[in-house]
């Protein structure tokens, strides 16, 4: 640090702050000392002053408190204290345990090991290069040995047998640390480039391998120390000196990255990235101030700097393109930002349409982006903004302290694409399919919530989206889709049982029985199937066993029609009485009352299963009718072919 | 026998002792060692080498880190590295 009494202070202030256990000041001065001071010492104070406010981290910052084993071939001490400054810095708290050196496959495999007993949240896994594949380096002293790639497959299949056989026995998340390649060998750079089983290529394909096998383990990251160590320099990331002497895997100052670099990989096993990023226009999605320049006098485009927010407008169409939303919230007349988006069109890396939505107007960005959070449906805490203004950037850390601020650098916009994706917060180690169709989803998210601000009654609000409900067989869904429903479904489930595939055919197959699933689309889009039925006759009754609806589509009468159509198949089938159960659960409070408002009346209580409520509705003496504004399309007695009511 | 006192140890070398041992500076005299303080383990004598390398901008030859035990003797290869203290 520059200034001593400076340095000084913020150690002042952090004790203070233990000693009043007020973490939030403690961890603040932290941040500022770690930010300016590498020495040792102060991270070793930190750590120290960290772990005696442990309690106060988790209780008055939420910190998440993780049970960590750290399995090890290396000398992993000294860097402890980096790793819990590092973690308390990112709202984690590691209560560490350390385990043998170099024991790490009885600790892993043994069900009596102390890392079984320990019990742990999270597991890291730092094994060096000898223990993974030590025969690599002399296999591959020529470049071309024809064992190099056997011994490949041999070092990932024992890995992976070590994985499995902890997963087997233990639920906690892994992080399992890849190959360092080394920075010189016998071969020289020369041979390492151009021979295809040099030790460098090799390494490259092992680490491959070993990330994809850490892919089809659950709740396991591959964490690539390899990259970390080109990024900031292979020469100087290990000191062979204290490596040979001590088995210290990385120089000592480089223990912060190292340990930075753990927290941000364990982090995507217990914390989800945030979803949105909200810009502003004016220097920043372009350059200039467009009611001030005109849609001509904006910069952006392949000359410099307008190449600058090209590269943030592509980088912005590549987090979109794996599912982050993109918002605009800007101080702008709408009607001016349209003309530029249309007139610079082939000056600009996005359309409007690759926006989720847009709040384009005079008011405060706080309240903006409050609503966008509405719309959306979405917490502010998977927001990110990024904006130049100093002042609206504080302005919105102070009222939504949730939101992820990035201030544009002043007057340097090519720092702006390097600085976002310094971040962690849009990391993730799976992206889905579901992903990636985010945002036409959430699009229509949008405009439902705009149509329904707009819209007088609800009944006139639901009848503008257009909905059509399709009822198909449960088998054709398809089937794993009406088990995925079944499995996952929590808040509208009247009774959460969780049918397997045979069980779900049982109920389709039966006679009287009813497996019916629906599908929903309105004006805005296709939501696929959403809901799904179960039930099968008994004596003069037909019995409802499961009866779901994905929380995406509750409130809109849709629960209604899919009530009304086991019924209407019910009296087909000769049934009297349509007999429903709803079994509480600690989330499926949404659908309490969903017999009585259907008008069905409470019956006893049963011995055999006393958590549950049961109903029953005369058929004979009440009709259930769907909601008017529903299009109802499909009808399937199981026997129909589903896919001809399957619509397109 | 007097006491030695922490006002004999550099301040610099004192702070960094205090902070990866976890103890007041006032304790760090040249005396203190490996066998007076329990903090002292071998991690933490590792640790507080690292941390006297990076702040001298020295470099211990490993086999001497162990026989290094003492504040004193700390202070005596930072001379003989010509360590500004």
């Amino acid at each position: 640090m520059q200034n001593e009494s400076e340095r000084q202070e913020l150690r002042r202030k952090i004790k203070e702050a233990v000693a009043a256990q007020n973490a939030s000041a403690a961890v603040q001065h932290g941040r500022s000392l770690l930010a300016a001071s590498s020495k040792p010492s102060d991270v070793v104070f930190c750590a120290s002053a960290f772990t005696s406010i442990d309690d106060s981290l988790t209780n008055q910052l939420r910190a998440k408190r993780l049970k960590t084993y750290i399995v090890r071939s290396i000398t992993i001490e000294p860097i402890l204290p980096f790793l819990t400054t590092e973690s308390v810095l990112s709202n984690y708290v590691l209560d560490l345990h350390v385990g043998g050196y170099g024991s790490y496959v009885d600790e892993m495999l043994n069900p009596q090991s102390a890392l079984a007993k320990f019990n742990p949240d999270l597991i890291f896994v730092l094994l060096n290069l000898e223990d993974i594949a030590g025969r690599l380096p002399d296999l591959c002293a020529d470049g071309i040995g024809d064992s190099v790639d056997a011994e490949i497959e041999e070092a990932l299949a024992r890995t992976a047998q070590l994985l499995r056989s902890f997963r087997s026995g233990n639920s906690a998340r892994i992080l399992f640390q890849g190959c360092l390649v080394p920075d010189l060998t016998s071969l020289g750079d020369i041979g390492e480039a151009n021979m295809p089983r040099s030790l460098t290529n090799a390494l490259h394909r092992l680490n491959q391998k070993l990330a994809a096998l850490c892919n089809t383990i659950s709740d396991c990251v591959f964490f690539d120390v390899d990259h970390l160590a080109a990024r900031h320099g292979r020469a100087h990331w290990r000191d062979n000196r204290m490596f040979l002497a001590s088995r210290l895997p990385v120089a000592a100052n480089v223990f912060s990255l190292f340990a930075r670099g753990l927290v941000r990989s364990y982090s995507t096993l217990f914390r989800a990235p945030r979803k949105v990023l909200c810009t502003d226009l004016d220097n920043t999605l372009w350059g200039g101030v467009l009611g001030e320049e005109g849609p001509e006098g904006i910069a952006t485009g392949s000359a410099f700097p307008g190449n600058c927010f090209l590269d943030y407008q592509k980088y912005l169409r590549q987090l979109s393109s794996r599912g982050i939303l993109l918002a605009i919230v800007s101080k702008n007349n709408e009607a001016d930002v349209r003309e530029a988006f249309q007139t610079r069109a082939a000056d600009l890396g996005l359309t409007l349409d690759n926006f989720v939505a847009t709040k384009i107007n005079w008011n405060e960005k706080s309240s903006s982006l409050r609503e966008l959070a509405e719309e959306l449906s979405l917490g502010l805490d998977s927001f990110v903004f990024v904006d130049d203004s100093p002042v609206e950037c504080e302005a919105v850390r102070q009222q939504l302290p949730e939101i992820a601020v990035i201030e544009v650098p002043h007057q340097e916009p090519w720092r702006l694409v390097d600085l976002l994706s310094a971040q962690s917060f849009f990391d993730a180690a799976v992206v889905t399919d579901d992903d990636v169709n985010r945002l036409n989803e959430y699009k229509a998210q949008a405009q439902r919530t705009e149509l329904a601000n707009s819209a007088g009654s609800r009944d006139e609000f639901l009848a503008s989206l257009d909905i059509v409900c399709t009822f198909v067989s449960a088998l054709d869904a398809p089937l794993a889709r009406s088990v995925q429903l079944l499995a996952k479904t929590n808040q509208f489930n009247l009774t959460t049982r969780r049918h397997s595939a045979s069980e779900v055919q049982q109920f389709a197959s039966s006679r009287g029985g009813q497996a019916v699933a629906i599908r929903v689309r309105d004006r805005f889009g296709d939501a696929g199937v959403v809901g799904l039925a179960l039930a099968r006759n008994l004596g003069d009754s037909c019995i409802i066993d499961s009866l779901l609806l994905s929380c995406r589509v509750i409130g809109r009468g849709i629960e209604t029609a899919l009530l009304a159509h086991l019924a209407e198949n019910a009296i087909k089938t000769g049934a009297r009485y349509l007999r429903g159960e709803f079994i509480p659960t600690k989330k499926n409070a949404p659908c309490a009352d969903f017999y009585p408002d259907h008008g069905f009346v409470r019956g006893p209580a049963r011995e055999a299963s006393p958590e549950s409520l049961f109903y029953q509705l005369d058929l004979t003496a009440a009709a259930l009718t769907s909601p008017r504004w529903l299009t109802l399309e499909g009808n399937e007695p199981n026997e129909l072919s589903a896919s001809a009511v399957v619509t397109s | 026998m007097n006491r030695m006192s922490s006002q004999q140890v550099p301040s610099s070398l004192r702070d960094i002792l205090a902070d990866i041992l976890e103890i007041s500076p006032e304790e760090v005299t040249p005396e203190t060692g490996v066998g007076t303080i329990e903090n002292w383990d071998s991690f933490r004598h590792l640790q507080a080498i690292l941390a006297i390398e990076g702040e001298y901008g020295v470099q211990f030859d490993p086999s001497r880190i162990a026989e290094l035990t003492t504040v004193s003797l700390i202070q005596a290869e930072l001379a003989a590295k010509g360590a500004a203290l």
